[in-house]
Formats: C-alpha cells, sequence, structure tokens
C-alpha cells in the first residue's frame, strides 16, 4: 500500500459516513431539496473523488510506488509534544485562568523542545504571560478566564 | 453622483485623522504579521475583530483591510531574509529572493518587492474604483442559478490550480463543503451533524478551522526540523534598484498586476494563487528559465506585484456582490455584518461614504507602506533574529487568544486543535488546504444559492445552463475540470507546486 491508497481509502469511508449519516436528515427531491440534500451531495463528491484516487494510486502502486515514510527523519515527538500541551492548556485554562496557564504553557515549550536556560524560561514565560495580559484582557477587553488566582 | 464626486467624498472620509490613524494601525499590524511566520492575515484580523466594535464601521474596514495588504507587504521580508515565508503569498519568493539575498542582494530584492507592491497594489485600487459600481449594478441582474455557477467556477479555478494531482484538490474542496454544511439549515432551521455540540449549531466556525490548518500545522511541521534559521546577517545595502533591475522588472510588474487583479477577483483566486501564476508564467516566457530559483529579479518583482494587486481584486465580488472571494475576505464580510452594513450589490448606493472611503483609504495605506516598509527593515530584521524555539511559543499562544477571544469558547480551542492535527497529516500526505477553506466560506452560499435555484427550475438542473451568465461560468467550470484529462494538455495544468 502506498501513502495515497491509504489515505483514499480513509476519504472513501469518512464520504460513506457522511452519505449515511445526511441520510437521517430529510434528502427531499430534486424539486425540493431538504436539510440532507446538500451533505448528501458533498459526501457522494468525497467518494467519487476518493475513488479517482485509489484507482490512480493503484496504478502507481502496479509501477513500482510503495510506501513513503512521512515520520521518518524528523522529531516527530516533538510535534506530538505540542499537540498534548495545547490540549493540557485548552482543558487547564478556565479552572487555573488565564495568567498562570499561559505561563506554565511558554514554560514547558520553552523547555521541552529545544531546552533553554533556566533564566530564560522563567524570564520569557512571566513576561510573555504578563504581556499578552495587559494587550489582551486590560487594552483589548478580550474577557480571558480568571481561574484560581483571579486573573 | 459621478465618479470624480465619488472619490472626492471617498478621499474626505479617509483623510479624517481618525481613519488615518486605523489605516496606519492597520498597515503596521498587517506588515507585523506579514514579517512573522505562522501568523497570516487571517489570525491577525480575528484578533483584531472584536477592537472595532467600538469603533464606526467606516474605521473597522480600513483598519481590516489595512491589515490583509499590509500582510502581503510584510511577508516578502522574510521569504527574503530567512527563506522561511511570513504569509502564504510569499512562499514563491522564497524561491529567488532568498536567493538573492545570499549573493548579497537583499536590497534590491526588498527594494523591487517593496515598489512592486506599491505599484501593483494602487493600480489594483484604480481598478477597484472602475469596476465594482458597475460590476454591483449588473450583480443586481445575478439570481441563485448565477451565484451558484459564480461559486462553483471559483472553486474549480482553486482546485485547477493548486498543487498536486486535481483528485486531491476536488477532494478537499468536497470535504469544506460538508464542514460548511454542518450546524443549522437556514432554509428549514433545522440542526446537522451537531454532535449535541451547542458551538457547532452555527456551524464550524472559520477561525478555528483557519489557525488550525495554517498556523498550528505550520508549527507542529516547523518543529519536527532543526530549527537553527540561517538569519540574513550581512548589512542590508542598495534598496533602490538599479536601472538594470527596473528593466528586468518593469515587464514581470506590469504582467502581475494584471494576472494579481483579475485572479484576485475570482472567488477562489487571491493572493496566493496569483503569485505562483505569476511565477510560473515569468518563468515560463522567460529567456533563461533555467536560472529562475537561482536569484532571478524576475522571480521576485511578479509574484510580488501579483499577491498585491490580488489584495484590491479580492475586494470587488465582496463589495459588488456580497461574495468573498477568500478566507479574509470572509472575515472581513463578518466585520460588515457585524457592524450592521450589508456588503453587495446595493453597498455603494446605501452607503457610499463607507465604500469610497475603505477604497481610497486604500491609496494611503498604499503610500504608508512603502514610505514604512523600507525605513523599517532594519526593526523587521530584529524582530526576525529571534530564535525560532522561543518564537513559536508565541505564535501558539497568538492562535490560542485568537481562537478563544472569538466567542470566549473552550470547544472552539479544541476544534483548533483538532484541525491543527488534521493540517499535519493533510501536509504528510500533501493534500492542500486551500480549496477547503474557501468551500467552508462558500458552502453555505453555494447550499442555498443551489436549493433556491433547484426550487425556480422544479428540479431540473438545465436552469445552470439556459440562462447566459450562469451558462458562461459553468462552461468554463467544466472546461478547467476536464482539461487536465486531455493527454495533449495534462502536463500543461501549472501546477502550483512546480
Amino acid at each position: 500500500m502506498n501513502n495515497d491508497q491509504l489515505s483514499g481509502t480513509v476519504w472513501f469511508i469518512l464520504g460513506l459516513a457522511v452519505c449515511l449519516g445526511s441520510l437521517q436528515y430529510k434528502l427531499g427531491t430534486p424539486a425540493a431539496p431538504g436539510t440532507g440534500f446538500m451533505p448528501f451531495l458533498s459526501g457522494l463528491a468525497i467518494c467519487f473523488f476518493s475513488g479517482i484516487g485509489l484507482i490512480h494510486s493503484t496504478l502507481r502502486r502496479r509501477q513500482g510506488e510503495g510506501w513513503a515514510p512521512v515520520l521518518q527523519g524528523v522529531f516527530w515527538k516533538n510535534a506530538m509534544i505540542i499537540l498534548v500541551s495545547l490540549l493540557v492548556y485548552a482543558l487547564l485554562l478556565v479552572p487555573l485562568g488565564f495568567v498562570f496557564t499561559t505561563t506554565l504553557f511558554i514554560a514547558f515549550l520553552l523547555r521541552a523542545i529545544v531546552p533553554q536556560r533556566w533564566s530564560v524560561v522563567i524570564a520569557c514565560s512571566i513576561l510573555t504571560a504578563a504581556a499578552s495580559y495587559l494587550i489582551f484582557e486590560v487594552w483589548l477587553k478580550a474577557q480571558l478566564p480568571k481561574g484560581l488566582l483571579g486573573i | 453622483m459621478d465618479f470624480l464626486d465619488s472619490a472626492l467624498l471617498g478621499f474626505q472620509v479617509a483623510l479624517q485623522p481618525m481613519n488615518l490613524f486605523f489605516c496606519f494601525a492597520g498597515v503596521l499590524t498587517g506588515t507585523l504579521v506579514g514579517v512573522l511566520p505562522g501568523l497570516g492575515p487571517v489570525a491577525a484580523m480575528s484578533l483584531l475583530l472584536p477592537t472595532t466594535f467600538h469603533i464606526t464601521p467606516v474605521s473597522a474596514v480600513i483598519m481590516l483591510a489595512g491589515i490583509y495588504y499590509g500582510a502581503m507587504y510584510g511577508g516578502s521580508t522574510t521569504s527574503i531574509l530567512v527563506n522561511i515565508p511570513g504569509e502564504a503569498a510569499s512562499v514563491v519568493t522564497c524561491l529567488d529572493g532568498y536567493k538573492m539575498a545570499r549573493q548579497g542582494r537583499a536590497g534590491p530584492a526588498l527594494g523591487i518587492s517593496a515598489f512592486g507592491s506599491f505599484i501593483a497594489g494602487t493600480l489594483s485600487i484604480v481598478g477597484l474604483m472602475f469596476i465594482a459600481p458597475p460590476l454591483a449594478a449588473m450583480a443586481l441582474k445575478f439570481g441563485p442559478p448565477e451565484y451558484f455557477s459564480l461559486m462553483i467556477m471559483g472553486l474549480t479555478v482553486l482546485t485547477f490550480l493548486a498543487s498536486g494531482p486535481m483528485w486531491k484538490a476536488l477532494l478537499m474542496a468536497a470535504f469544506g463543503l460538508f464542514l460548511g454544511c454542518m450546524g443549522m439549515d437556514n432554509m428549514t432551521a433545522s440542526y446537522r451533524f451537531t454532535f449535541n455540540i451547542l458551538e457547532l449549531s452555527d456551524g464550524v466556525g472559520l477561525v478555528p478551522v483557519v489557525m488550525g490548518l495554517f498556523g498550528i500545522s505550520e508549527v507542529m511541521l516547523n518543529v519536527e526540523q532543526s530549527m537553527e534559521r540561517s538569519i540574513f546577517k550581512a548589512k542590508i545595502e542598495h534598496l533602490l534598484p538599479t536601472v538594470k533591475d527596473w528593466a528586468a522588472s518593469l515587464g514581470p510588474i506590469v504582467r502581475g498586476t494584471v494576472l494579481g487583479f483579475f485572479l484576485g477577483v475570482l472567488p477562489g483566486g487571491g493572493a496566493v494563487i496569483s503569485s505562483f501564476v505569476s511565477y510560473a508564467v515569468e518563468k515560463r516566457i522567460s529567456k533563461h528559465p533555467e536560472k529562475f530559483g537561482s536569484g532571478m529579479i524576475e522571480g521576485v518583482a511578479g509574484p510580488e506585484a501579483a499577491n498585491n494587486a490580488a489584495t484590491g481584486g479580492a475586494f470587488i465580488p465582496l463589495l459588488s456582490l456580497g461574495i468573498p472571494a477568500n478566507a479574509v475576505m470572509a472575515l472581513l464580510l463578518g466585520a460588515f455584518i457585524i457592524h450592521g452594513v450589508q456588503p453587495g450589490p446595493m453597498l455603494v448606493k446605501e452607503h457610499p461614504q463607507l465604500f469610497w472611503g475603505a477604497v481610497t483609504s486604500m491609496y494611503m495605506g498604499n503610500v504608508m507602506l512603502l514610505v514604512l516598509n523600507l525605513p523599517l527593515i532594519g526593526l523587521w530584521v530584529r524582530i526576525l533574529k529571534v530564535p525560532y524555539p522561543i518564537l513559536f511559543p508565541l505564535i501558539l499562544l497568538f492562535c490560542l487568544i485568537g481562537c478563544y477571544s472569538l466567542n470566549n469558547s473552550i470547544t472552539e480551542v479544541l476544534l483548533m486543535v483538532l484541525f491543527g492535527l488534521i493540517g499535519y497529516a493533510f501536509k504528510k500526505f500533501q493534500y492542500e488546504a486551500a480549496p477547503l477553506v474557501l468551500a467552508l466560506v462558500l458552502g453555505p452560499m453555494m447550499e442555498n444559492s443551489l436549493r433556491q435555484a433547484l426550487l425556480m427550475s422544479a428540479g431540473s438542473p438545465i436552469i445552470f445552463f439556459e440562462r447566459p451568465i450562469s451558462a458562461i461560468l459553468m462552461g468554463t467550470a467544466i472546461f478547467l475540470l476536464v482539461f487536465p484529462l486531455i493527454p495533449k494538455f495534462r502536463q500543461k495544468r501549472p501546477a502550483l507546486g512546480e
């Protein structure tokens, strides 16, 4: 299996799911299209184009195009650390408040990806949290979550 | 009111001190976000949208528009000096701009980029002033079939010009249409695909999708690589291009302006495509195509003119038809609506001050950018010297705050993270996200037009081919879809990635 065969299969399944999901809503008729009409059409289009992709990639597979590793030779764990830290930030933002969560978030990223000196980590994280609070909360009135500390 | 009176009215509005201030604030912010990789005009505009609630609609539109065309100016600086595009429309500028910098010609590259942008930006505003009002008058004759065909053509143009196999781009557009269908059905007020999530009842938000696909995924890809940036260290001299540079650049600037303007007008066109097409055209007509990519000034002048001309062009469908040509214009449409103004055919008549004020302010903005940009290059370089391991947490934070502050919703932040992961996978498997975003924006409008047109024709799709304007638009779309299937022309599709 090559990369396009895999992605084409995923798309085809997604397209089918969209079509089936659309049937829950009224499809209507061409003269009076219902709520599910357009999602059904888009699901059909996803199936159609992924089908073309599957044929195309299968033909290329027969010509010898194999799997091209997508995570080889890169620090993919860094990308995953970013993803997890974003999720944790989103979950902690309301209970802990903007300033505290942001300080932790910046400090963690500065240490976890390319470790910076502790002095840089502490200064950058506190300054960033304070500056962004002043800009977005005080100046732009963005209504950021207050959390435990009330800021 | 004739053209001259309208233009004078526009200048009266644009020259008011408050509007000049917001124009300056917009272009300065735009240049900054253009310079900073990972933070594009969409993110900046969504961050600043809430701040416009307390100012007049004219000032709000002037500032938000300034961010857009300011970002086009700023994006080239990073491309030329660091080989990282500050903005998607400046990707192609890296190819020759960075090579010029490595050869000690960063000054002329930055200079021609600024002058080319100024010339193209100014000419495109002239085009906007002349074309938008008559087009708005003509648009009064547009019905649902014409609108639907126009949007189909826009999507087809974008997929035709997207990099890689066309089926991937069409797949992205289809997925974008599906995302655009989520939430409330405007015609029956019933909900679809909301999965009992309150935030999805208004549909999938544009901001979380765009910030995830373009902001978060970009950072994820960057941190996978070695983060040592080759910042241009030599002194930047000779910002004013020589006569020889001008002679080489004038043709590309003119061609880039024309191409950029008309591609910008098309829904689905816009600055990114314009810059790629301009580069492809310059390479194709050059006597030395093999030298492109090795530091040709034509490869900087053309695309930079094109992406700035496209910004002027992109305002035309929004101001005259009420259709956003790209994600940035979709945000601007949102800003108009928040301020109680509906862009479209009646805008010029009902809000002449806003229309002409916003358009003429762009002249001021372009002059400000030219005056600002060249002397401030040193400052931008210093900003760029901030190491990426320190810069990327800030970019992520901007995305988080921008996404959260729009509706104070954690669900939207989680949605952004999800789209960050999806965007990362797209890039790994070489799918381009631009068709998805445009389809997401156009989706609800396309659905309404399609259903209204089918109601009008009692279900017959022939209606799209019976009416002349619709038939031309639909015919063009079909031609673009069939064109790559013809073996003789298969190799001639101007793929953006080449």
